[in-house]
């Protein structure tokens, strides 16, 4: 099963490092819009929050794309492969969290793929906002999702 | 040479607001390689193109907003802007230099930085959607506070960062301020009021480009130097985030530098637990936030709740609000503190200038300079209520609010009493007082906008030991120092980066990442050199416009710090203005030398 | 002898300020402190435990101890004492 991001909300402060660094280690750029991770900010419940891919279990990403351009490699990340891509735009509605997404720029679709291990989002979050878990050492990986939404909501209903 | 794609974007937006034209030019790269960035380069550009013996509020007078070549990247706390006009509190040369995430928009959109001129015959704001840029009408925002207007436009353009003045830009306030992301500010010396002059409600900006580096490896390397070593210092690591600048109320308090009373009374406040950053955090503080790709986040949220007309939800105060609304006016309740700072960020305006000129207010009142008819209350030090009032009418233009918005150096000098501003070249000293810290008072002193902190931070090496102790009570030192941190500032400022990240990196860290970034071969000291440029610079346009020489008010040079630990001084200027203006390479007078002009390519 | 604590030290001392009978001098307050409350150790003394930490600012009197006699400065009843860790602020 793939190591995984996990976001702590509160633990957030929105300067949006993440995104820099994403673009930057996929595309040589500083550009937010580019990043696979994005920081959604709640400015009343004084709240911000990073998503990103969560690598699920059962991909409807890669399930409801038809060229197998999105795989599960052996560590367990889904990758996406731009040779095969034909860029049809499936996966980025099929991602219940939007978290494939399309760039109008350069005509591509991209998503995280945890760095090739190197994890820059978390790397470089300054507060421990993002941290990469072993799911095989904590208890369940579904679990772990569902308290990270569930504190989310509970924030942002505060 | 640098280019453009190496940190810059290699274009400018120069809008003429008279006949509404709007046209991009390409970046001059001689002046970029020269002047570094926002504060230097921004300045470079007004030098060249206005007259320094202009009125701030003709259509003549020009405002630039720029953007430095390490803005909007991941350089360590990478998102500042400067705004660049004739400041109309001083009228020295101003570069008001502000953070959150407009000048990083600013770049993604694809440009460095904006040149407004003249003056639109309506009100308008400038709208930037990547390729596009236009003016549009403002008429229906014309009359509405930041808060207001940020989400009116937010709503209308989506996810986009805008930077609007409030109302008291809108009527010529000498030091109302620009608003960026709501609660981030160009605060200092007046560069809304410019905007405002100028019919220009706001710049509105959406960016869906990327900014690129000359050397991307080797960028990231010193990038994540820089970071490592803010993250692990105990200052921008925990202190600021944990605590912000409140923080520091109660170790300047201890050191006998609060001004109390418009420093009337000391600069020692049995009362300044009250007001403390501890306090803060026990009571109005809900987190901390950081602006754009910074990771000391020193930002408060706050909020005011059960405290009837107090309530409200913003940001800050920070250490010199805290101050000015506190220790100056002598008032102790957080609550209306906190509420005053709300009242400056919903409406644009710079809580220094304003807080300490109500504080004059206070004592030409107590004195029985002014008239109790002309305020329509009794105005004495510590009446929280009357602060909490003289604040929303002076942000609303009413009666005495009016005069309180002239500054304190207007202020007093209107009712008799000019030497009791607190002020340097009209604009008020901020939240520490040069008796006791004899360095401040120095740059309060030769600081090329007047009053203000932030353009040498002595109180790094005076009170807090950063980067070496130095004693607050001795004049020895203090003139290279100084110049060394007002160099490196203007350094600092005009890459694009936030000056609180010198609290733990210096020269290296700073060349490093504009090296990396432009692509350039300098040494570090050659690139600190181009800091130097830059205080010449303002300092020449300064002396052009005719601005009055380096001092400070009498009372820190004659009246004697009652008590504290520096019971009995005065700041001793004319022994370290002598120092100062030699390690400046200046004339005895304060003048630029043409060797010195010349050394530096002026 | 009047000491006050500032920031996050009143999380460790619970107290604004207290009153110690006055040590020798400054080093002698600082091993006080962390026997008082052992959280002090690592943060007041440095490893050795003979001088200051690096990240402690130390006033007396208002005077930072580094322009008086150092953690050597002698300490009586009528002298008050700040301790605080290194913030800063602007």
């Amino acid at each position: 099963m793939a190591k995984q991001l996990v976001v702590d909300p509160k633990k957030c402060k929105n300067c949006r490092t993440c995104e820099l660094v994403c673009s930057f280690r996929h595309f040589e750029e500083f550009n937010p819009r580019l990043s696979n991770v994005t920081v959604f900010q709640y400015e009343q419940a004084s709240i911000s929050v990073p998503i990103m891919c969560m690598q699920c279990d059962e991909a409807s990403c890669a399930k409801t794309c038809p060229t197998g351009a999105l795989q599960r490699d052996t560590d367990g990340v889904i990758t996406h492969d731009v040779t095969k891509c034909i860029v049809c735009k499936m996966c980025v509605s099929a991602c219940p969290l939007g978290n494939v997404s399309y760039s109008p720029a350069k005509r591509i679709i991209h998503k995280c793929d945890m760095c090739e291990g190197e994890t820059w989002c978390a790397t470089y979050c300054p507060s421990g906002a993002i941290s990469v878990v072993d799911p095989n050492e904590v208890p369940d990986k579904k679990q772990l999702a569902a308290d990270k939404m569930k504190a989310t909501l509970e924030e942002v209903h505060a | 040479m640098i280019e453009a794609g190496n940190g810059w974007m290699g274009t400018i937006i120069r809008v003429n607001l008279t006949d509404g034209t709007i046209r991009k030019e390409p970046l001059n790269m001689k002046s970029a390689n020269d002047y570094v960035g926002a504060r230097g380069l921004g300045t470079k550009y007004y030098c060249d193109e206005v007259d320094p013996n202009i009125d701030p509020f003709s259509p003549e007078n020009k405002i630039i907003f720029m953007t430095g070549p390490l803005t909007g990247t991941a350089a360590c706390s990478g998102g500042r802007y400067d705004v660049i006009s004739k400041g109309p509190l001083t009228g020295t040369i101003d570069a008001s230099n502000s953070g959150g995430h407009f000048g990083p928009e600013l770049k993604f959109a694809g440009y460095d930085g904006i040149i407004f001129e003249g003056k639109a015959d309506h009100p308008v704001y400038l709208h930037i959607d990547d390729d596009l840029v236009e003016l549009l009408d403002a008429s229906e925002l014309w009359g509405k506070d930041v808060h207001y207007t940020t989400d009116a436009l937010v709503e209308k353009h989506g996810s986009v960062r805008v930077a609007t003045i409030g109302t008291p830009g809108e009527r010529g306030m000498l030091y109302a301020a620009i608003m960026n992301d709501k609660n981030r500010a160009a605060g200092r010396g007046g560069m809304g009021a410019v905007m405002g002059s100028k019919n220009l409600k706001a710049v509105v900006v959406r960016g869906t480009g990327g900014v690129k580096v000359a050397r991307p490896k080797e960028f990231m390397t010193e990038v994540a130097k820089a970071r490592a070593t803010l993250q692990s210092h105990p200052v921008t690591g925990n202190g600021l985030g944990a605590l912000g600048t409140q923080i520091l109320v109660n170790i300047v308090n201890e050191v006998g530098g609060l001004p109390l009373h418009n420093a009337r009374d000391g600069s020692f406040w049995d009362k300044a637990d009250d007001t403390s950053g501890e306090r803060l955090a026990e009571t109005y503080l809900v987190k901390n936030q950081g602006c754009f790709g910074c990771s000391i986040a020193c930002g408060r949220v706050t909020k005011v709740e059960g405290r009837g007309d107090l309530d409200g939800l913003g940001e800050g105060p920070e250490y010199e609000a805290g101050w000015s609304y506190g220790a100056a006016c002598g008032v102790t309740d957080l609550g209306a503190i906190v509420k005053c700072n709300f009242i400056c960020n919903e409406q644009g305006m710079d809580p220094i200038s304003l807080g300490s000129t109500v504080a004059c207010a206070m004592e030409l009142f107590e004195m029985g300079a002014i008239p109790e008819e002309d305020i329509g209350f009794p105005l004495r030090f510590g009446d929280t209520d009357a602060m909490v009032k003289l604040t929303q009418m002076c942000a609303d233009g009413e009666g005495f609010g009016k005069m309180i918005g002239q500054g304190s150096y207007r202020l007093a000098e209107h009712y008799g009493h000019p030497e009791l501003s607190m002020s340097v070249k009209k604009q008020e000293m901020p939240a520490y007082d040069g008796r006791a810290i004899q360095g401040i008072g120095l740059e309060y002193a030769t600081s090329n906008r007047g009053g203000c902190h932030v353009r040498g931070y002595m109180i790094s090496p005076e009170v807090l030991g950063l980067p070496v102790k130095m004693d607050p009570l001795v004049t020895e030192g203090k003139a290279s120092m100084l110049k060394t941190f007002q160099d490196l500032t203007a350094l600092c400022d005009s890459v694009g980066i936030c000056l609180f990240t010198t609290f733990a990196i210096g020269l290296p860290e700073i060349a490093g990442q504009y090296r990396e970034a432009v692509g350039s071969d300098e040494s570090d000291e050659e690139i600190l050199l181009k800091g130097e440029r830059i205080w010449n610079l303002e300092k020449r346009y300064n002396m052009a416009a005719g601005i009055e020489a380096d001092t400070l008010p009498p009372r820190l040079l004659r009246e004697a710090l009652p008590s504290g630990p520096a019971k009995g001084k005065v700041n001793e200027l004319q022994t370290m203005l002598a120092e100062y203006y030699e390690e400046r390479g200046w004339t005895a007078e304060g003048t630029p030398t043409p060797e010195k002009l010349q050394q530096l390519g002026l | 002898m009047l000491v006050k604590f500032f920031a996050t030290y009143r999380q460790i001392s619970g107290c604004k300020t207290c009153d110690i009978p006055a040590p020798d001098d400054v080093l002698g307050l600082l091993r006080e402190l962390s026997s008082r409350w052992p959280a002090f150790r690592t943060l007041v003394l440095n490893e050795t435990g003979d001088g200051k930490g690096d990240d402690v600012i130390i006033m007396v009197n208002g005077r930072h101890i580094e322009h008086l006699d150092g953690v050597r400065t002698k300490l009586s009843e009528q002298d008050y004492v700040a301790v605080t860790p290194l913030v800063a602020g602007g």
